[in-house]
Protein backbone atom coordinates (compact mmCIF):
# COMPACT_ATOMS: atom_id res chain seq x y z
CA UNK A 1 0.00 0.00 0.00
CA UNK A 2 1.65 3.49 -0.89
CA UNK A 3 2.43 6.01 1.52
CA UNK A 4 -0.18 8.63 1.43
CA UNK A 5 -1.06 11.37 3.96
CA UNK A 6 -3.87 9.16 6.41
CA UNK A 7 -7.53 10.60 6.38
CA UNK A 8 -9.17 9.21 9.35
CA UNK A 9 -12.59 7.68 9.19
CA UNK A 10 -15.28 9.71 11.25
CA UNK A 11 -15.31 6.87 13.37
CA UNK A 12 -13.22 4.28 15.99
CA UNK A 13 -12.66 1.04 15.25
CA UNK A 14 -10.51 -1.67 16.95
CA UNK A 15 -9.60 -5.30 17.19
CA UNK A 16 -9.47 -7.37 20.53
CA UNK A 17 -8.28 -11.09 20.38
CA UNK A 18 -8.21 -14.00 22.61
CA UNK A 19 -5.14 -16.12 21.60
CA UNK A 20 -4.94 -19.91 22.53
CA UNK A 21 -2.01 -21.11 24.20
CA UNK A 22 -0.44 -24.18 24.98
CA UNK A 23 3.07 -25.92 25.76
CA UNK A 24 4.88 -28.34 23.02
CA UNK A 25 6.73 -30.44 25.44
CA UNK A 26 3.50 -30.74 27.74
CA UNK A 27 -0.18 -30.56 26.73
CA UNK A 28 -1.35 -31.14 30.57
CA UNK A 29 -0.53 -27.61 31.36
CA UNK A 30 -2.19 -25.41 33.51
CA UNK A 31 -2.98 -22.69 30.32
CA UNK A 32 -3.94 -20.06 33.20
CA UNK A 33 -0.59 -19.92 34.56
CA UNK A 34 0.58 -19.81 31.45
CA UNK A 35 -0.45 -17.05 30.21
CA UNK A 36 -0.14 -15.33 33.51
CA UNK A 37 3.60 -15.68 33.29
CA UNK A 38 2.91 -15.22 29.62
CA UNK A 39 1.23 -11.69 29.77
CA UNK A 40 3.87 -10.40 32.53
CA UNK A 41 6.59 -10.70 30.37
CA UNK A 42 5.36 -8.04 28.16
CA UNK A 43 6.72 -5.42 31.30
CA UNK A 44 9.08 -3.43 29.14
CA UNK A 45 6.24 -2.27 26.60
CA UNK A 46 3.78 -0.81 29.24
CA UNK A 47 2.50 0.00 32.79
CA UNK A 48 0.42 -2.59 35.10
CA UNK A 49 -2.46 -2.35 37.03
CA UNK A 50 -3.71 0.95 35.26
CA UNK A 51 -6.88 -0.30 34.14
CA UNK A 52 -10.06 1.25 35.72
CA UNK A 53 -12.79 -1.52 36.26
CA UNK A 54 -14.95 0.35 37.98
CA UNK A 55 -16.10 1.73 35.00
CA UNK A 56 -17.10 -1.44 32.56
CA UNK A 57 -20.25 -2.95 32.42
CA UNK A 58 -21.21 -5.48 30.16
CA UNK A 59 -24.40 -6.25 31.24
CA UNK A 60 -25.91 -2.81 29.41
CA UNK A 61 -27.60 -3.48 26.94
CA UNK A 62 -28.46 -1.78 23.93
CA UNK A 63 -32.47 -2.55 23.40
CA UNK A 64 -32.41 -0.29 26.56
CA UNK A 65 -31.97 -1.87 29.62
CA UNK A 66 -29.57 -3.44 31.96
CA UNK A 67 -29.14 -7.86 31.81
CA UNK A 68 -29.71 -8.82 35.55
CA UNK A 69 -27.56 -11.78 34.26
CA UNK A 70 -25.14 -12.90 31.95
CA UNK A 71 -25.59 -16.94 30.68
CA UNK A 72 -21.76 -16.46 31.44
CA UNK A 73 -21.98 -15.37 34.97
CA UNK A 74 -21.67 -18.61 36.33
CA UNK A 75 -18.82 -19.93 34.22
CA UNK A 76 -16.81 -16.49 34.79
CA UNK A 77 -17.77 -16.93 38.50
CA UNK A 78 -16.40 -21.01 38.57
CA UNK A 79 -13.69 -19.42 36.83
CA UNK A 80 -13.09 -16.93 39.00
CA UNK A 81 -13.26 -19.39 42.21
CA UNK A 82 -10.52 -21.38 40.71
CA UNK A 83 -8.25 -18.71 40.17
CA UNK A 84 -8.40 -17.79 43.76
CA UNK A 85 -7.21 -21.12 44.57
CA UNK A 86 -4.07 -19.63 42.93
CA UNK A 87 -1.14 -18.20 44.85
CA UNK A 88 -1.92 -14.42 42.90
CA UNK A 89 -3.29 -11.34 43.61
CA UNK A 90 -6.62 -10.56 41.54
CA UNK A 91 -4.02 -7.74 40.04
CA UNK A 92 -1.03 -10.93 39.48
CA UNK A 93 -4.04 -12.93 37.67
CA UNK A 94 -5.32 -9.93 35.46
CA UNK A 95 -1.81 -8.88 34.61
CA UNK A 96 -2.68 -5.79 33.10
CA UNK A 97 -0.94 -3.65 30.88
CA UNK A 98 -1.84 -0.42 29.36
CA UNK A 99 1.11 -0.35 26.74
CA UNK A 100 3.37 2.31 25.22
CA UNK A 101 1.54 1.70 21.77
CA UNK A 102 -2.20 2.71 23.62
CA UNK A 103 -3.37 -1.05 23.19
CA UNK A 104 -3.85 -3.57 26.20
CA UNK A 105 -2.18 -6.46 27.01
CA UNK A 106 -3.90 -8.52 29.77
CA UNK A 107 -4.78 -12.28 31.26
CA UNK A 108 -9.01 -12.48 30.62
CA UNK A 109 -9.04 -15.14 33.21
CA UNK A 110 -8.82 -17.97 30.29
CA UNK A 111 -6.16 -16.73 27.42
CA UNK A 112 -3.92 -13.84 26.88
CA UNK A 113 -6.04 -11.08 25.16
CA UNK A 114 -4.41 -8.09 23.05
CA UNK A 115 -7.22 -4.99 22.46
CA UNK A 116 -5.69 -2.81 20.06
CA UNK A 117 -5.77 0.71 20.27
CA UNK A 118 -8.77 2.33 18.50
CA UNK A 119 -7.68 3.51 15.14
CA UNK A 120 -9.02 5.90 12.26
CA UNK A 121 -7.72 4.68 9.46
CA UNK A 122 -7.45 0.81 8.64
CA UNK A 123 -3.91 0.76 7.43
CA UNK A 124 -3.04 1.86 11.43
CA UNK A 125 -5.50 -0.37 12.60
CA UNK A 126 -3.71 -3.94 10.86
CA UNK A 127 -0.33 -2.08 11.91
CA UNK A 128 -1.64 -2.70 15.32
CA UNK A 129 -3.00 -5.78 14.86
CA UNK A 130 0.06 -7.07 13.90
CA UNK A 131 2.06 -5.45 16.86
CA UNK A 132 -0.43 -7.54 18.97
CA UNK A 133 1.24 -10.38 17.24
CA UNK A 134 5.03 -9.73 17.47
CA UNK A 135 4.30 -8.57 21.23
CA UNK A 136 2.62 -11.97 21.89
CA UNK A 137 5.52 -13.63 20.24
CA UNK A 138 8.02 -11.88 21.45
CA UNK A 139 5.97 -12.91 25.05
CA UNK A 140 6.49 -16.44 24.38
CA UNK A 141 9.79 -16.41 23.67
CA UNK A 142 10.55 -14.51 27.06
CA UNK A 143 8.28 -17.07 28.69
CA UNK A 144 10.00 -19.92 27.10
CA UNK A 145 13.28 -18.94 28.02
CA UNK A 146 12.10 -18.38 31.83
CA UNK A 147 9.86 -21.34 32.35
CA UNK A 148 12.69 -23.66 30.32
CA UNK A 149 9.76 -25.20 27.83
CA UNK A 150 8.70 -24.13 24.52
CA UNK A 151 5.74 -21.97 25.16
CA UNK A 152 3.04 -21.74 21.59
CA UNK A 153 0.81 -18.75 20.55
CA UNK A 154 -1.94 -19.53 18.50
CA UNK A 155 -4.14 -16.43 16.83
CA UNK A 156 -7.37 -18.93 16.46
CA UNK A 157 -10.78 -19.11 17.07
CA UNK A 158 -11.41 -22.90 18.41
CA UNK A 159 -9.15 -26.19 19.98
CA UNK A 160 -11.73 -28.31 17.85
CA UNK A 161 -12.87 -30.04 20.76
CA UNK A 162 -15.72 -27.69 21.49
CA UNK A 163 -14.26 -24.50 23.22
CA UNK A 164 -13.93 -21.19 21.40
CA UNK A 165 -12.27 -17.78 22.37
CA UNK A 166 -12.93 -14.50 20.27
CA UNK A 167 -12.27 -11.57 17.92
CA UNK A 168 -13.90 -8.62 18.56
CA UNK A 169 -14.37 -5.85 16.66
CA UNK A 170 -15.71 -2.65 18.02
CA UNK A 171 -16.79 0.25 15.35
CA UNK A 172 -18.05 3.49 17.51
CA UNK A 173 -20.71 4.27 15.55
CA UNK A 174 -23.65 7.61 16.15
CA UNK A 175 -26.34 6.38 18.15
CA UNK A 176 -28.70 8.39 16.14
CA UNK A 177 -28.40 5.27 14.28
CA UNK A 178 -31.81 3.68 15.34
CA UNK A 179 -31.19 0.13 16.73
CA UNK A 180 -33.33 -1.77 14.88
CA UNK A 181 -31.79 -0.47 11.77
CA UNK A 182 -28.57 -2.09 12.66
CA UNK A 183 -29.69 -4.96 13.70
CA UNK A 184 -31.81 -6.06 10.58
CA UNK A 185 -29.23 -4.42 8.27
CA UNK A 186 -26.16 -6.02 10.04
CA UNK A 187 -27.47 -9.46 10.15
CA UNK A 188 -27.59 -10.56 6.65
CA UNK A 189 -24.06 -8.78 5.87
CA UNK A 190 -22.31 -10.42 8.93
CA UNK A 191 -23.48 -13.71 8.37
CA UNK A 192 -22.37 -13.37 4.68
CA UNK A 193 -19.56 -11.69 5.00
CA UNK A 194 -17.36 -14.93 6.14
CA UNK A 195 -16.64 -15.78 2.50
CA UNK A 196 -13.68 -13.51 2.78
CA UNK A 197 -13.06 -12.77 6.16
CA UNK A 198 -13.42 -16.50 7.52
CA UNK A 199 -10.05 -17.79 8.82
CA UNK A 200 -11.25 -21.22 7.80
CA UNK A 201 -11.09 -25.08 9.60
CA UNK A 202 -11.08 -28.52 9.96
CA UNK A 203 -14.02 -30.13 11.67
CA UNK A 204 -17.40 -29.62 12.99
CA UNK A 205 -17.92 -28.54 16.63
CA UNK A 206 -20.72 -27.80 18.88
CA UNK A 207 -19.92 -26.64 22.51
CA UNK A 208 -17.43 -29.21 24.15
CA UNK A 209 -17.90 -31.16 21.97
CA UNK A 210 -15.79 -31.64 18.68
CA UNK A 211 -16.66 -34.53 15.27
CA UNK A 212 -14.64 -35.09 12.35
CA UNK A 213 -15.82 -32.87 9.29
CA UNK A 214 -15.27 -31.61 6.48
CA UNK A 215 -13.65 -28.19 5.58
CA UNK A 216 -15.40 -24.98 7.00
CA UNK A 217 -14.73 -20.89 6.12
CA UNK A 218 -15.84 -19.80 9.30
CA UNK A 219 -13.82 -21.05 12.87
CA UNK A 220 -16.99 -19.34 14.81
CA UNK A 221 -20.26 -20.35 13.01
CA UNK A 222 -20.32 -23.74 14.87
CA UNK A 223 -20.96 -21.93 18.00
CA UNK A 224 -23.81 -19.16 17.43
CA UNK A 225 -27.27 -20.53 18.50
CA UNK A 226 -29.33 -16.89 18.37
CA UNK A 227 -29.74 -13.93 16.39
CA UNK A 228 -29.59 -11.05 18.72
CA UNK A 229 -28.49 -11.14 22.62
CA UNK A 230 -25.84 -9.60 25.46
CA UNK A 231 -23.96 -12.88 26.43
CA UNK A 232 -20.62 -13.82 24.48
CA UNK A 233 -19.96 -17.55 26.06
CA UNK A 234 -22.55 -19.02 25.75
CA UNK A 235 -25.97 -18.83 23.69
CA UNK A 236 -23.77 -16.29 21.42
CA UNK A 237 -25.57 -14.28 19.39
CA UNK A 238 -24.77 -12.89 15.83
CA UNK A 239 -25.84 -9.35 17.05
CA UNK A 240 -23.90 -8.70 20.33
CA UNK A 241 -25.92 -5.98 22.22
CA UNK A 242 -22.89 -4.96 24.53
CA UNK A 243 -23.43 -1.45 25.10
CA UNK A 244 -20.61 0.21 26.27
CA UNK A 245 -19.59 2.98 23.78
CA UNK A 246 -16.75 4.44 26.19
CA UNK A 247 -17.20 7.27 24.57
CA UNK A 248 -19.82 10.51 25.00
CA UNK A 249 -23.10 7.90 25.30
CA UNK A 250 -25.59 10.38 24.03
CA UNK A 251 -23.78 10.74 20.73
CA UNK A 252 -21.70 7.21 20.33
CA UNK A 253 -22.49 3.43 19.76
CA UNK A 254 -19.75 0.63 20.57
CA UNK A 255 -20.92 -1.91 17.59
CA UNK A 256 -19.70 -4.69 19.10
CA UNK A 257 -19.25 -7.65 16.76
CA UNK A 258 -18.18 -11.02 18.42
CA UNK A 259 -19.01 -13.42 15.27
CA UNK A 260 -15.83 -12.28 13.36
CA UNK A 261 -12.86 -15.31 13.19
CA UNK A 262 -9.39 -13.81 14.29
CA UNK A 263 -7.50 -12.99 10.95
CA UNK A 264 -3.43 -14.16 9.97
CA UNK A 265 -4.02 -12.45 7.17
CA UNK A 266 -3.63 -8.58 6.66
CA UNK A 267 -5.53 -8.33 3.69
CA UNK A 268 -8.78 -10.63 4.94
CA UNK A 269 -8.43 -8.29 8.22
CA UNK A 270 -8.61 -5.31 6.30
CA UNK A 271 -11.74 -6.34 4.07
CA UNK A 272 -13.29 -7.29 6.88
CA UNK A 273 -13.61 -4.14 9.10
CA UNK A 274 -13.45 -2.05 5.97
CA UNK A 275 -16.48 -3.72 4.72
CA UNK A 276 -18.40 -3.90 7.81
CA UNK A 277 -17.54 0.40 8.58
CA UNK A 278 -18.97 0.69 5.44
CA UNK A 279 -22.30 -0.67 6.04
CA UNK A 280 -22.44 0.33 9.46
CA UNK A 281 -21.53 3.96 7.29
CA UNK A 282 -24.35 3.83 5.31
CA UNK A 283 -26.67 2.42 8.04
CA UNK A 284 -26.75 6.07 9.35
CA UNK A 285 -28.46 6.96 6.15
CA UNK A 286 -31.02 4.36 5.14
CA UNK A 287 -32.33 0.98 6.27
CA UNK A 288 -31.25 -1.84 4.01
CA UNK A 289 -33.90 -3.36 1.34
CA UNK A 290 -36.21 -5.89 2.80
CA UNK A 291 -35.20 -8.07 -0.37
CA UNK A 292 -31.89 -8.54 1.48
CA UNK A 293 -33.40 -10.49 4.41
CA UNK A 294 -32.87 -13.85 5.16
CA UNK A 295 -35.20 -16.69 5.72
CA UNK A 296 -33.17 -18.39 8.73
CA UNK A 297 -30.17 -16.20 9.46
CA UNK A 298 -28.61 -19.24 11.89
CA UNK A 299 -29.71 -21.73 9.57
CA UNK A 300 -27.57 -19.99 6.63
CA UNK A 301 -24.26 -18.66 8.93
CA UNK A 302 -23.12 -22.25 9.41
CA UNK A 303 -24.95 -23.85 5.93
CA UNK A 304 -22.48 -20.95 4.17
CA UNK A 305 -19.14 -21.62 6.68
CA UNK A 306 -19.93 -25.65 6.06
CA UNK A 307 -20.99 -25.82 1.85
CA UNK A 308 -18.39 -28.26 0.55
CA UNK A 309 -18.75 -27.18 -2.89
CA UNK A 310 -18.39 -23.20 -2.50
CA UNK A 311 -21.76 -22.14 -3.95
CA UNK A 312 -23.26 -20.63 -0.28
CA UNK A 313 -26.57 -20.69 -1.82
CA UNK A 314 -29.00 -19.25 1.11
CA UNK A 315 -32.91 -18.57 1.18
CA UNK A 316 -34.80 -15.22 1.09
CA UNK A 317 -37.09 -14.40 3.31
CA UNK A 318 -39.28 -12.61 0.67
CA UNK A 319 -38.57 -15.91 -1.24
CA UNK A 320 -36.30 -17.28 -3.68
CA UNK A 321 -32.90 -18.17 -3.39
CA UNK A 322 -29.46 -15.98 -3.57
CA UNK A 323 -26.13 -16.84 -3.11
CA UNK A 324 -23.45 -15.14 -0.12
CA UNK A 325 -21.76 -13.33 -2.89
CA UNK A 326 -24.28 -12.17 -4.68
CA UNK A 327 -25.67 -10.79 -1.79
CA UNK A 328 -22.59 -9.07 -0.44
CA UNK A 329 -22.30 -7.48 -3.78
CA UNK A 330 -26.11 -6.13 -3.74
CA UNK A 331 -24.51 -5.00 -0.39
CA UNK A 332 -21.31 -3.27 -1.99
CA UNK A 333 -24.03 -1.46 -4.36
CA UNK A 334 -26.39 -0.05 -1.84
CA UNK A 335 -23.31 1.33 0.09
CA UNK A 336 -22.10 2.76 -2.91
CA UNK A 337 -25.24 5.31 -3.11
CA UNK A 338 -24.45 6.74 0.25
CA UNK A 339 -20.54 6.36 1.45
CA UNK A 340 -18.38 8.88 -0.06
CA UNK A 341 -16.19 6.81 -1.96
CA UNK A 342 -13.70 9.79 -2.74
CA UNK A 343 -12.23 8.81 0.73
CA UNK A 344 -9.29 6.85 -0.55
CA UNK A 345 -9.49 3.92 2.36
CA UNK A 346 -12.95 4.13 1.96
CA UNK A 347 -12.41 3.55 -1.81
CA UNK A 348 -9.85 0.72 -1.76
CA UNK A 349 -12.03 -1.25 0.08
CA UNK A 350 -15.00 -0.79 -1.78
CA UNK A 351 -13.14 -2.03 -5.40
CA UNK A 352 -11.36 -4.30 -3.80
CA UNK A 353 -14.50 -6.03 -1.95
CA UNK A 354 -16.08 -5.97 -5.61
CA UNK A 355 -13.17 -7.54 -6.85
CA UNK A 356 -13.07 -10.23 -4.12
CA UNK A 357 -16.42 -10.92 -4.38
CA UNK A 358 -16.22 -11.27 -8.57
CA UNK A 359 -12.93 -13.58 -8.03
CA UNK A 360 -15.10 -15.68 -5.35
CA UNK A 361 -17.31 -16.25 -7.83
CA UNK A 362 -15.16 -17.16 -10.96
CA UNK A 363 -12.30 -18.18 -9.49
CA UNK A 364 -11.47 -18.64 -5.77
CA UNK A 365 -8.66 -20.55 -5.60
CA UNK A 366 -7.03 -17.51 -6.86
CA UNK A 367 -7.66 -15.82 -3.64
CA UNK A 368 -5.27 -18.02 -1.91
CA UNK A 369 -2.85 -15.25 -1.47
CA UNK A 370 -5.19 -12.90 0.50
CA UNK A 371 -7.80 -15.01 2.24
CA UNK A 372 -6.95 -16.82 5.12
CA UNK A 373 -9.70 -19.55 4.67
CA UNK A 374 -8.23 -20.06 0.94
CA UNK A 375 -4.54 -20.14 2.33
CA UNK A 376 -5.44 -22.98 4.33
CA UNK A 377 -7.43 -24.93 1.99
CA UNK A 378 -4.88 -24.75 -0.39
CA UNK A 379 -2.09 -26.04 2.24
CA UNK A 380 -4.48 -28.74 3.37
CA UNK A 381 -5.17 -29.76 0.08
CA UNK A 382 -1.61 -29.73 -1.15
CA UNK A 383 -0.52 -31.60 1.84
CA UNK A 384 -3.10 -34.23 1.63
CA UNK A 385 -2.75 -35.09 -1.88
CA UNK A 386 1.54 -34.90 -1.07
CA UNK A 387 0.37 -37.91 1.79
CA UNK A 388 -2.31 -39.41 0.35
CA UNK A 389 -4.64 -38.77 2.85
CA UNK A 390 -8.46 -38.94 4.06
CA UNK A 391 -9.80 -35.16 4.91
CA UNK A 392 -10.80 -36.67 8.17
CA UNK A 393 -6.88 -37.67 9.07
CA UNK A 394 -6.17 -36.00 12.21
CA UNK A 395 -2.64 -34.62 10.77
CA UNK A 396 -5.02 -32.33 9.00
CA UNK A 397 -6.29 -30.54 11.76
CA UNK A 398 -3.06 -30.49 13.46
CA UNK A 399 -1.66 -28.24 10.23
CA UNK A 400 -4.50 -26.40 10.29
CA UNK A 401 -3.95 -25.22 14.25
CA UNK A 402 -0.05 -24.74 13.23
CA UNK A 403 -1.34 -22.24 10.24
CA UNK A 404 -2.35 -19.68 13.16
CA UNK A 405 1.10 -20.46 15.15
CA UNK A 406 2.05 -16.47 15.84
CA UNK A 407 5.62 -18.11 15.98
CA UNK A 408 6.76 -17.19 12.88
CA UNK A 409 9.83 -19.34 12.28
CA UNK A 410 7.33 -22.12 12.76
CA UNK A 411 3.73 -20.97 11.98
CA UNK A 412 2.58 -22.39 8.56
CA UNK A 413 0.87 -19.00 7.86
CA UNK A 414 4.15 -17.15 8.15
CA UNK A 415 5.56 -19.93 5.71
CA UNK A 416 3.14 -18.85 2.98
CA UNK A 417 4.34 -14.90 3.72
CA UNK A 418 8.00 -15.46 3.70
CA UNK A 419 7.75 -17.48 0.88
CA UNK A 420 5.52 -14.45 -0.84
CA UNK A 421 2.61 -15.85 -1.08
CA UNK A 422 0.28 -13.96 1.09
CA UNK A 423 0.11 -10.28 -0.01
CA UNK A 424 0.87 -7.73 2.27
CA UNK A 425 -0.69 -4.60 3.18
CA UNK A 426 2.08 -3.26 5.79
CA UNK A 427 5.96 -3.55 5.79
CA UNK A 428 8.24 -5.12 8.82
CA UNK A 429 8.48 -1.18 9.73
CA UNK A 430 5.39 0.07 10.24
CA UNK A 431 4.69 -2.92 12.51
CA UNK A 432 7.79 -2.23 14.68
CA UNK A 433 7.08 1.59 14.82
CA UNK A 434 3.40 0.17 15.71
CA UNK A 435 4.64 -1.90 18.67
CA UNK A 436 6.60 1.45 20.56
CA UNK A 437 4.04 3.77 19.00
CA UNK A 438 0.38 4.90 19.50
CA UNK A 439 -1.69 5.40 15.70
CA UNK A 440 -1.22 8.86 15.24
CA UNK A 441 -4.95 10.01 14.23
CA UNK A 442 -6.88 8.97 17.31
CA UNK A 443 -7.32 8.99 21.05
CA UNK A 444 -5.27 6.56 21.47
CA UNK A 445 -1.99 8.77 20.59
CA UNK A 446 -2.91 10.74 24.00
CA UNK A 447 -2.78 7.17 26.07
CA UNK A 448 0.12 5.95 24.95
CA UNK A 449 2.53 9.27 24.96
CA UNK A 450 1.10 9.39 28.52
CA UNK A 451 2.59 5.86 29.13
CA UNK A 452 5.69 6.37 27.74
CA UNK A 453 6.16 9.72 29.17
CA UNK A 454 4.24 10.24 32.24
CA UNK A 455 3.13 6.81 33.64
CA UNK A 456 4.45 7.33 37.23
CA UNK A 457 2.08 10.12 37.78
CA UNK A 458 -1.03 8.14 36.20
CA UNK A 459 -3.85 6.71 38.39
CA UNK A 460 -5.96 4.97 36.17
CA UNK A 461 -6.54 4.66 32.46
CA UNK A 462 -9.71 3.89 30.36
CA UNK A 463 -10.78 3.62 26.80
CA UNK A 464 -11.88 7.34 26.44
CA UNK A 465 -10.05 9.09 30.18
CA UNK A 466 -6.56 9.54 31.19
CA UNK A 467 -6.60 9.96 35.51
CA UNK A 468 -3.36 11.29 36.84
CA UNK A 469 -1.72 13.18 39.75
CA UNK A 470 -0.36 16.70 40.56
CA UNK A 471 1.00 18.18 43.22
CA UNK A 472 -1.45 16.23 45.17
CA UNK A 473 -4.48 16.47 43.30
CA UNK A 474 -6.04 14.22 40.98
CA UNK A 475 -6.47 15.98 37.34
CA UNK A 476 -8.92 13.66 34.86
CA UNK A 477 -8.02 14.35 30.72
CA UNK A 478 -11.92 13.32 29.46
CA UNK A 479 -11.39 11.79 25.99
CA UNK A 480 -14.76 10.82 25.54
CA UNK A 481 -15.12 13.35 22.56
CA UNK A 482 -11.66 13.28 21.24
CA UNK A 483 -11.74 12.81 17.72
CA UNK A 484 -9.97 14.24 14.55
CA UNK A 485 -11.30 17.19 14.25
CA UNK A 486 -12.87 17.42 17.67
CA UNK A 487 -10.26 18.45 20.03
CA UNK A 488 -8.07 15.53 19.32
CA UNK A 489 -5.44 17.94 18.02
CA UNK A 490 -5.12 19.73 20.72
CA UNK A 491 -4.44 17.11 23.38
CA UNK A 492 -1.94 15.73 20.39
CA UNK A 493 -0.14 19.08 20.78
CA UNK A 494 -0.54 19.43 24.58
CA UNK A 495 1.03 15.63 25.43
CA UNK A 496 3.96 16.75 22.79
CA UNK A 497 5.05 19.37 23.91
CA UNK A 498 4.41 18.67 27.95
CA UNK A 499 8.01 18.77 29.71
CA UNK A 500 5.65 17.24 32.56
CA UNK A 501 1.88 16.38 33.62
CA UNK A 502 1.76 20.39 35.44
CA UNK A 503 1.95 21.46 31.68
CA UNK A 504 -0.63 19.12 30.87
CA UNK A 505 -2.72 20.95 33.81
CA UNK A 506 -2.20 24.47 32.20
CA UNK A 507 -2.36 24.39 28.83
CA UNK A 508 -5.73 22.00 28.77
CA UNK A 509 -7.18 24.18 32.17
CA UNK A 510 -7.97 20.70 33.66
CA UNK A 511 -9.70 21.18 37.26
CA UNK A 512 -8.78 19.06 40.23
CA UNK A 513 -11.54 16.19 40.81
CA UNK A 514 -11.25 16.82 44.38
CA UNK A 515 -9.30 13.56 46.61
CA UNK B 1 -39.94 2.03 11.86
CA UNK B 2 -40.09 -1.27 13.46
CA UNK B 3 -39.48 -1.25 17.28
CA UNK B 4 -36.80 -3.15 18.38
CA UNK B 5 -38.83 -6.26 19.72
CA UNK B 6 -40.68 -6.30 16.56
CA UNK B 7 -37.71 -7.06 14.36
CA UNK B 8 -36.56 -9.13 16.88
CA UNK B 9 -39.46 -11.42 16.71
CA UNK B 10 -39.03 -10.99 13.09
CA UNK B 11 -36.26 -13.16 12.05
CA UNK B 12 -36.99 -16.67 14.11
CA UNK B 13 -40.83 -16.23 12.26
CA UNK B 14 -39.24 -15.92 9.06
CA UNK B 15 -37.00 -18.72 10.08
CA UNK B 16 -39.29 -20.91 10.84
CA UNK B 17 -40.38 -21.14 7.02
CA UNK B 18 -37.52 -23.50 6.21
CA UNK B 19 -36.70 -26.44 7.95
CA UNK B 20 -33.52 -27.49 6.70
CA UNK B 21 -30.81 -29.58 7.34
CA UNK B 22 -27.44 -28.15 7.84
CA UNK B 23 -24.86 -30.47 6.06
CA UNK B 24 -23.68 -33.47 7.40
CA UNK B 25 -20.29 -33.74 8.49
CA UNK B 26 -18.36 -35.34 5.88
CA UNK B 27 -15.54 -34.85 3.51
CA UNK B 28 -15.13 -31.11 2.11
CA UNK B 29 -12.65 -30.23 -0.20
CA UNK B 30 -14.76 -28.26 -2.89
CA UNK B 31 -14.87 -31.70 -5.14
CA UNK B 32 -17.62 -32.31 -6.84
CA UNK B 33 -19.18 -29.67 -9.35
CA UNK B 34 -18.03 -26.60 -7.14
CA UNK B 35 -15.36 -24.39 -8.08
CA UNK B 36 -12.52 -26.06 -10.09
CA UNK B 37 -8.78 -25.45 -9.07
CA UNK B 38 -7.36 -22.89 -11.70
CA UNK B 39 -5.37 -23.62 -14.49
CA UNK B 40 -1.85 -22.04 -13.01
CA UNK B 41 1.64 -22.59 -12.47
CA UNK B 42 2.13 -24.35 -9.14
CA UNK B 43 4.48 -21.96 -6.94
CA UNK B 44 7.40 -24.37 -5.43
CA UNK B 45 5.87 -25.93 -2.29
CA UNK B 46 8.58 -28.19 -1.36
CA UNK B 47 9.92 -26.11 1.55
CA UNK B 48 6.32 -25.52 3.00
CA UNK B 49 5.39 -29.35 2.32
CA UNK B 50 8.74 -29.94 4.63
CA UNK B 51 7.51 -27.50 7.17
CA UNK B 52 4.50 -29.52 7.17
CA UNK B 53 5.97 -33.23 7.46
CA UNK B 54 7.36 -31.72 10.74
CA UNK B 55 3.98 -31.09 12.26
CA UNK B 56 2.91 -33.25 15.30
CA UNK B 57 0.36 -35.27 13.88
CA UNK B 58 -1.43 -35.84 17.22
CA UNK B 59 -1.33 -32.17 17.75
CA UNK B 60 -4.51 -30.99 17.68
CA UNK B 61 -6.10 -33.51 19.49
CA UNK B 62 -3.65 -32.19 23.05
CA UNK B 63 -4.83 -28.75 22.15
CA UNK B 64 -7.51 -28.15 24.51
CA UNK B 65 -8.35 -24.25 26.05
CA UNK B 66 -10.92 -22.58 28.18
CA UNK B 67 -13.98 -21.43 26.83
CA UNK B 68 -13.88 -18.04 26.07
CA UNK B 69 -15.63 -14.86 25.23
Amino acid sequence: MEKKRLVPWSVYFGLETEFGISVLENADIDVVEESIHLVRSASQLGSPNLWDYTKEDPHQDARGFRARELRQDADEANFFSQDRQRPYSFEEIKSDFVLRNGARLYNDHTHPEYSTAECSTLIELIAQDKAGERILEECAKASSKKRRHTVCMYKNNTDFAGHSYGCHENYLIPRLIPWDRLVEGMLPFLITRQIYAGAGKLGWEREDHGMPGGYQISQRADFFTELVGIDTMNRRPIINTRDEPHANPKLYRRFHVILGDANLSEFSTWLKVGTTALVLEALQYERIPKRFFLADPLYAHRSISRDPKFRWEIELAQGGRTTAIELQSDYADWVARYVDLDHPEKEKVWKAWKETLQTLATNPYALKDRLDWMAKFWLLQTFREDQNLSWEDPWLQSLDLEYHLVDRSRGLFYALESAGDIIRLTTDEDICQAIQQPPSSSRAFVRGKCIQRFSKDLINVQWDYIAFRFNGQTYRLDLASAFPGVDLEVYCEVIDNAKSVGDIVKNLNLKPMGN
Amino acid sequence: MKNNMEVIMLMPEQGQKNKQVIPAPGPGGGSGPGPQAPQVEKPNTEEILKRMRKVDPDQARRYRQRTGE
